[in-house]
């Protein structure tokens, strides 16, 4: 029963299609430039050009690349015959198709392309003379790294492309092209390695990109919320990058990478929490300190977290926990704040995060006089006013560098904001609600998942192996079999031997 | 009642992850304070009693594992159920899944306690227990997986409280534990009762091993468990033996937390305060599973949908846990528990198994049986 309304709701549709949607051709050509001009509008844009043989050219000045349609098109259609053969025997451009319905005309004059009429066919002729508005790539700037390529992703779908391609000369990486968005029609293309990545993983992804149904995809980051798998998380699932060369190690690992036409980040699926805190560059510099860094970020997630929270917990009802010789500079620091902690804490992150808001808003100059102004005279004048105590104000300014030292965006921000939460938990209950937020959070991330897959790997479910290149990262040697967590097809990636001589 | 039960393949977990499930079950609210009550029944001796009770452990931990493999891919519910029938059958599962919620309410109850006894001595019960009541369900919604992840962390995240252990051993006065065997054999074995409060919690694995994945490895991850458990008592026992003094060790009620007492570091001091909220980690694998086991017996017995039921059992406990008790009542209330626990833990799974062999040797004869008269 519900099976067959759904199927008489697509034949609806269809039979719809053919009767509106699929309008032929207009064969007389006053009827066809009406036509046109019904469909866009009468657009200020719409340019109509009529030759002397009969053809009719129609195309948007503003997407079209005016040499080229010189060239290529104008000056070869004046000798030709009016019919659409001769037409395309006599255009100069690399992709040109014939169109039979009016809706394709439309679309591929949207997209860039002069149209061809030719009197008495209803077979339209088009070919793709639009301009690529194009961004020249530039460095990478939220994933800037010393060592590593040092190029970028742009807005331009096909350069995205192109870029991931250079990296990866290989026949095997697929490239699915989706169309998203009801309005926006934008393009959306998957790559992965066939043979390396997951089937099912794969035919998952496809399900969740054709399911979507919205009326614009503006951004992979938006894209991203309509794909993962709780949008109700706290926490990101699925990582996004503007480095060719990261999106490029994931597609060797068996990821899947999906782009979206106009935005510089692309997407990569599946990933782990622990993810989230390794860079690019952790594979270029030494593993010692490779190590050295992803166990630094980790920690400084969790003083982020949790410092200004334990502060506010041991002044309020834990005062028997900090040793004497600690207790008075902190008392004397303290003797001359009128707010309880918690007030004192909540005043002072409020603060912190204005500046960081105020700064990412503002151009790059004045921003930075803004941090100076904020970081410095709000802050000693605040100290010196008795409104907060210099311990605390070197507390939040380590949790919110701590929070900075996150190579991903977005994890930051989860980070930052998840402090408010705790100092509240904290200042209410004091060790026992840090421990209560502590344990929901432990939870929460417990029950995520990226793509169907454990969020937590390689720690739980554990999966040993994979932790030499997880919190941790070993030798060079150690690191040669694909994540588990991708379930790839050939779990190693290279034979190691190092040539004796 | 169906006797075997397919989970579905996301429900279940590896049996590597077993060993945490029992010691993180094992360990709770018991390990707080078993030194006094073992000592004053095996004085100075007490930790021989501890190992005694973790041998009894493993002898009972063998034996659940055998009753559960004689069948196919059952849980306890399915094989009362097929042993004893429809009525006696589902009665004792009744009985099953009150024990489990009792342990949830002992447990509960004895934290809260220990917070208002240590931390916070005027927070309300009710808030308590709302916040832990709480926890549980958004873990038990999570599935069984998300519960034993939150075991698997809470042991490798506690594992540090372990190390503090060390700490005392410099105060300690090896003297206090010689000479053995000064306690009389009956004294030691009646400390070895007195365990049972502590060691309890492993009888989950009467519900849990239809989900576990390898089952040729249940057995040997169940012993690394208990084990582990057991090492762990014996080392807290030892040193609690070797720093109080035998007449602190009777006045002493939550020896294991004062030992954390004299943990000093340059930037923190009196460390029971961490280590006592840090108990809500600990104590919560025990409440998920304890739930979850109760939840899978009212859902096995009437075929309901497990979260509909955890939903009506988390709000019924949280009600119980209303009640006020007052410290006398719940002291007896443990010692009515641990003596149910006795005969439940201990001396149940003896008669089950006996039941189960003899079950299947009967039918195995009447399967003879109907060969050769088919023949």
């Amino acid at each position: 029963m519900f099976f067959k309304r759904k199927k008489d709701e697509v034949d609806n549709s269809m039979n719809q299609k053919n009767l509106v949607d699929k309008e032929l051709i207009p064969v007389d050509k006053a009827d066809f430039i009406q036509k046109m001009k019904d469909c866009l509008h009468d657009s200020a844009d719409l340019n109509i050009k009529e030759l002397q043989n009969g053809f009719t050219l129609i195309f948007l000045d503003t997407l079209t690349d005016k040499k080229m349609l010189n060239q290529d098109v104008l000056s070869r259609l004046e000798d030709a015959k009016a019919s659409p053969n001769e037409a395309l025997k006599h255009i100069t451009v690399s992709s040109t198709s014939k169109h039979k319905y009016v809706e394709d005309v439309i679309d591929s004059i949207l997209h860039g392309a002069v149209v061809v009429h030719s009197p008495g066919h209803p077979v339209i002729i088009s070919a793709i003379v639009g301009t690529q508005e194009n961004r020249s790539l530039t460095r990478p700037e939220n994933e800037s790294q010393v060592l590593g390529p040092q190029i970028a992703f742009n807005e331009s779908l096909a350069t995205n492309i192109s870029l991931i391609r250079r990296f990866l000369t290989n026949p095997n990486l697929c490239n699915e092209s989706f169309t998203l968005g009801k309005q926006t029609k934008s393009a959306v293309s998957l790559l992965y390695l066939k043979g390396i990545a997951d089937d099912d993983m794969i035919e998952r992804m496809r399900e969740r990109i054709k399911s979507i149904d919205v009326d614009g995809i503006l951004d992979s980051s938006i894209l991203v919320q309509l794909i993962e798998d709780n949008s109700f998380a706290i926490f990101p699932q699925l990582l996004l990058t503007e480095r060719p060369d990261r999106a490029c190690a994931w597609i060797l690992n068996g990821k899947m990478v999906v782009l979206v036409d106009g935005s510089v980040q692309v997407i990569g699926a599946p990933q782990t929490f622990i993810e989230f805190f390794q860079s690019m560059e952790d594979e270029s510099v030494r593993w010692q300190i490779a190590t050295f860094l992803r166990v630094l970020r980790v920690f400084s997630m969790i003083v982020s977290i949790f410092f200004t929270a334990i502060y506010v917990a041991a002044l309020t009802f834990h005062y028997e926990i900090i040793p004497q010789t600690l207790l008075i500079p902190l008392g004397e620091s303290r003797s001359r704040v009128p707010f309880p902690p918690i007030i004192e804490a909540l005043l002072l992150e409020t603060m912190i995060e204005l500046l960081r808001e105020a700064g990412a808003r503002l151009p790059t100059k004045v921003g930075q006089t803004m941090g100076i102004v904020g970081g410095i005279v709000v802050g000693t004048a605040a100290v010196e006013a008795g409104f907060t105590s210099n311990i605390l104000i070197i507390i939040i300014a380590v949790s919110a560098l701590a929070s900075f030292t996150t190579p991903n965006y977005m994890m930051g921000n989860v980070i930052r904001v998840l402090r408010f939460p705790l100092i509240i938990l904290a200042g209410f209950w004091g060790f026992y609600g840090l421990m209560v937020g502590f344990c929901f959070l432990l939870i929460h991330l417990l029950r995520q998942s990226s793509l169907g897959t454990p969020f937590m790997a390689p720690f739980y479910p554990p999966r040993f192996e994979d932790w030499r290149d997880s919190i941790i990262r070993l030798p060079i040697g150690w690191t040669n079999s694909r994540p588990l967590q991708t379930r790839p097809l050939d779990r190693v990636k290279y034979r190691y031997q190092k040539n004796k001589k | 009642m169906k006797v075997h039960i397919e989970p579905k393949p996301q429900n279940m977990v590896n049996t590597f992850l077993l060993i945490f499930v029992i010691h993180s079950m094992q360990v709770g609210v018991g390990i707080q304070g078993f030194q006094r009550i073992i000592y004053l029944e095996a004085r100075h001796d007490a930790w021989i009693s501890v190992i005694l009770g973790g041998v009894a452990t493993a002898i009972i931990g063998f034996i659940m594992v055998k009753t559960l493999s004689v069948y196919e891919n059952s849980d306890l519910y399915g094989i009362q159920y097929d042993v004893l029938g429809k009525w006696l059958g589902n009665m004792i599962n009744v009985l099953f899944v009150l024990y489990f919620l009792g342990g949830f309410h002992v447990i509960v109850r004895n934290y809260i306690e220990v917070i208002q006894a240590w931390v916070f001595p005027e927070v309300p019960t009710w808030l308590l227990s709302l916040t832990l009541v709480y926890l549980v369900y958004y873990g038990l919604n999570g599935g069984l997986r998300t519960v034993v992840g939150v075991s698997f962390f809470s042991v490798v995240l506690s594992l540090w409280l372990v190390m503090l252990l060390a700490y005392p051993i410099q105060f300690a006065n090896w003297d206090y534990l010689f000479p053995i065997f000064e306690a009389k054999i009956t004294e030691i074995l009646r400390g070895a009762k007195q365990m049972t409060f502590t060691v309890i919690g492993f009888e989950i694995i009467y519900v849990i091993y239809p989900f576990l994945k390898e089952k040729d490895r249940v057995h040997r991850h169940m012993q690394y468990g208990l084990a582990f458990t057991t090492i762990l008592y014996l080392a807290i026992m030892v040193v609690s033996l070797a720093y109080f003094s035998g007449g602190q060790l009777e006045r002493t009620i939550w020896g294991t937390l004062s030992l954390f007492k004299i943990v000093r570091f340059p930037f923190i001091e009196r460390f029971e305060y961490v280590a006592i909220t840090f108990w809500v980690l600990l104590i919560l694998p025990n409440l998920m599973l304890y739930m979850w086991a109760a939840t899978r017996g009212i859902s096995r017995i009437f075929n309901k949908k497990e979260q509909k039921i955890s939903w009506i059992l988390l709000t019924f406990i949280f009600l119980t846990l209303l009640y006020p008790l007052t410290r006398v009542q719940i002291n007896m209330f443990n010692d009515y528990f641990a003596k149910g626990a006795l005969y439940i833990v201990f001396v149940y799974p003896l008669l089950l198994f006996g039941a189960v062999l003899i079950k299947k040797k009967f039918s195995r004869k009447k399967d003879e049986a109907n060969a050769q008269t088919n023949e």
